[in-house]
């Protein structure tokens, strides 16, 4: 009986092997010789990131950069006379499945390069594999530590990215804060579910020190907290000049309400998670003057030459709606790769990588990237928003743009 | 083996086949508590978390050689079930299954604030160990396993359970005991699916394994048919590869998933292969009596 039984499941499970595996030789022999006869012209970047899911804002933007990258490319006739074709693939923000659409566009569709993830997690969890089959990982959004290297320092080949590091972009700012703003101390907020805040509340802390800023108090926060009243009683009675906030928009909203409605009168400042409209929405006007810094923002009075026909052609095309950083990051990713097999003469990531690397001063719509010696982009200039009331109520206002030196 | 399976599958698919065998013994091992025994539980994600963790932390922090660390984070996962067990499985039905998504929940914001599991940052630097071989195997004898076990003194006991508990209790079944036995065992199963998703990942998040997961495992269970071990490996099957088969379709790809488990559920409410007996269709006339027998026992 016992034997039986187990027969049968072994039966079951390898019809299902082959099932699988059978569906799998189909679609394969009919990839090949697609690639065979359309592999001469075309050049494969394959998109990885989520069109559903918590993060299909941060992904549709990007692809939204990539297409219209590609398109530019096209009309002026590819690269090295091929086209450029964008293969899309959405994992749901999910990692597991992040690591599946990296095999199948690696294996299946014979990408080139790949463009993504926009977030640190599924970048850091996809770099092994794109490393070991020697195929370019381009984040354009991957902002966290051990990316572009492995946990034990050593540079990954093949695993690159084009956003402004919190690293460059936190020092920075506060040196601007220090010097332009006269802040002497803060109240460090961190928002400990997320990665994001725990890293970039590093980065800040070490920045703080560094411009004598002094850290009068340091609170946390869960990124799904609604009311902030004991946090903010904490904070009142130290008195700082302003709150560094590193988490992300909903709550930070929220929390500068709170600050306000118990009397205090300073403004916050932190990274790209408060960028969105949700701040106001959740803050209303207490957020006025909170601060955020980004790699990009579509100020169309201050763009010029590049950006300024960019941020034309993108708003023209999507009913007057302006690009996001994730549009200039994902076109830049697409531009930046072109110009690698440009100069490499060659689609091959073997050698087209070594070229990223050479990237000097390299102007993209997004600012100038310099990918230094550690394999990290150097970006310039970092964008410090703040927030004002506009002719169509509030909104971000670029408040300075801070150039960054190597 | 393992050379001669990538020479003809590509890593895309070998990757997609790996997850699905180390999914099926996470399921066998909630198919064991929630099919055979009857208990809800909702934070089967949560042990699968400690297997994942657990084993990630022994080989990359402690350097422990890989098979000690699957099995330590098997038995990792099954004692953090007797532990919570223990004061949990006093309740049945559909409060149980709230206390276990509670539990759950606690596991995950535990791993969230420790340091040693990186906390939000995740865990990398995990070797790949993770074979689709190895993974097979070990489905292989997790079947054997559970049809060992369901076809024991034991299982029965613990179908007797589910089906009355009282009754059983009158036979002379000392619930409490069975049930924190079952529920370690099946924990077992998936702190060492977990740990060979960590080694076949190589990454891990605790947001991986929130509510969401537990979910997916109990529609795994659910849609295969409560109780049924090929039931189990064929919903597990489906739900798995679907999605990842529907990929050509883009956009529209999640909602046939949908409505595929709405029509599962409409046409076939006790699971795909719910109340069906294999053994009783492929050999209906020789073994007919027994066939009979093995309903009682496997469900």
């Amino acid at each position: 009986m016992k034997k039986k039984g187990l027969l049968l499941t072994i039966m079951v499970l390898l019809t299902l092997a082959l099932l699988a595996a059978g569906c799998g030789g189909e679609k394969d022999s009919k990839d090949t010789a697609a690639s065979g006869s359309g592999g001469g012209d075309t050049i494969k970047i394959g998109f990885l990131g989520a069109t559903t899911g918590d993060q299909a804002d941060f992904g549709s933007k990007t692809l939204a950069g990539m297409k219209m990258a590609a398109e530019d490319l096209n009309k002026e006739g590819g690269v090295l006379g091929k086209k450029i074709e964008i293969v899309e693939e959405d994992h749901g923000s999910k990692l597991s499945e992040g690591v599946n659409v990296v095999q199948k566009l690696i294996n299946r569709d014979k990408v080139v390069a790949i463009v993504g993830d926009p977030t640190t997690g599924i970048t850091k969890a996809v770099a092994p594999i794109a490393e070991s089959s020697h195929v370019v990982l381009l984040s354009a959004g991957a902002v966290g530590a051990n990316v572009v290297n492995t946990e034990d320092g050593k540079l990954r080949e093949y695993v690159y990215r084009n956003t402004l590091l919190d690293a460059v972009a936190a020092p920075a700012v506060v040196k601007y804060l220090a010097e332009e703003l006269g802040w002497k101390k803060v109240a460090i907020v961190t928002t400990k579910d997320l990665d994001y805040s725990v890293g970039l509340t590093k980065i800040f802390k070490k920045a703080l020190a560094d411009n004598g800023i002094e850290v009068v108090t340091e609170e946390t926060i869960m990124d799904k907290d609604r009311n902030f009243a004991a946090t903010v009683t904490a904070i009142k009675p130290h008195q700082p000049d302003g709150i560094v906030f590193t988490g992300y928009y909903t709550a930070g909203g929220l929390f500068m309400k709170e600050v306000k409605k118990q009397g205090l009168d300073i403004n916050m400042v932190g990274g790209d998670g408060l960028l969105g409209s949700t701040l106001w929405e959740m803050g209303g006007e207490a957020v006025n003057g909170s601060m955020v810094y980004c790699g990009f923002e579509a100020d169309p009075s201050m763009a010029q030459g590049k950006t300024k026909d960019f941020i034309e052609r993108y708003s023209e095309a999507n009913n007057g709606e302006m690009p996001n950083m994730f549009v200039a990051q994902g076109y830049d990713a697409v531009m930046m790769l072109a110009d690698a097999i440009k100069a490499a003469n060659s689609d091959d990531p073997v050698k087209f990588k070594e070229e990223i690397k050479k990237l000097k001063n390299w102007q993209g719509v997004s600012g100038t990237i310099t990918i230094r010696e550690n394999h990290e982009p150097l970006k310039s200039p970092v964008y410090l928003l703040e927030v004002v009331e506009g002719e169509n109520g509030q909104q971000f206002k670029v408040k300075a743009a801070i150039p960054v030196e190597g | 083996m393992s050379a001669f399976l990538e020479s003809i599958l590509d890593p895309y698919y070998i990757q997609v086949l790996t997850l699905l065998g180390v999914y099926i013994i996470a399921a066998l091992g909630l198919n064991l508590i929630t099919g055979v025994t009857g208990m809800f539980s909702f934070g089967h994600a949560a042990y699968f978390a400690v297997g994942a963790y657990g084993a990630a932390i022994l080989t990359v922090k402690y350097q422990f050689p890989f098979y000690g660390a699957l099995l330590a984070g098997g038995i990792m996962a099954a004692l953090a079930a007797v532990i919570i067990g223990f004061p949990a499985l006093r309740l049945t039905g559909d409060y149980l299954g709230i206390v276990t998504l509670g539990f759950g929940e606690i596991i995950r914001v535990v791993f969230l604030n420790l340091d040693i599991t990186g906390g939000a940052l995740g865990l990398a630097g995990i070797a790949k160990e993770s074979s689709i071989v190895l993974v097979y195997t070990l489905v292989l004898v997790t079947i054997y396993v559970m049809y060992a076990l369901q076809n024991s003194r034991f299982g029965r006991a613990l179908v007797a359970i589910r089906e009355d508990d009282i009754a059983a209790e009158a036979m002379g079944i000392n619930i409490s005991a069975y049930k924190i036995k079952a529920f370690a065992i099946g924990c077992f199963f998936a702190g060492v699916a977990g740990a060979l998703y960590a080694h076949l990942l190589l990454f891990l998040n605790p947001t991986d394994f929130g509510f969401a997961k537990s979910f997916e495992f109990l529609c795994f269970v659910v849609l295969g048919g409560l109780g049924s071990i090929p039931g189990v490996i064929l919903g597990t099957s489906v739900l798995t590869l679907a999605p990842e088969f529907l990929r050509s379709l883009s956009d529209y790809r999640m909602l046939i998933y949908g409505a595929l488990m709405v029509l599962m559920m409409i046409f076939r409410p006790n699971g795909l292969l719910g109340g069906v007996d294999l053994q009783r269709l492929v050999f209906k006339n020789k073994y007919k009596s027994q066939a009979g027998r093995s309903t009682a026992a496997g469900g």
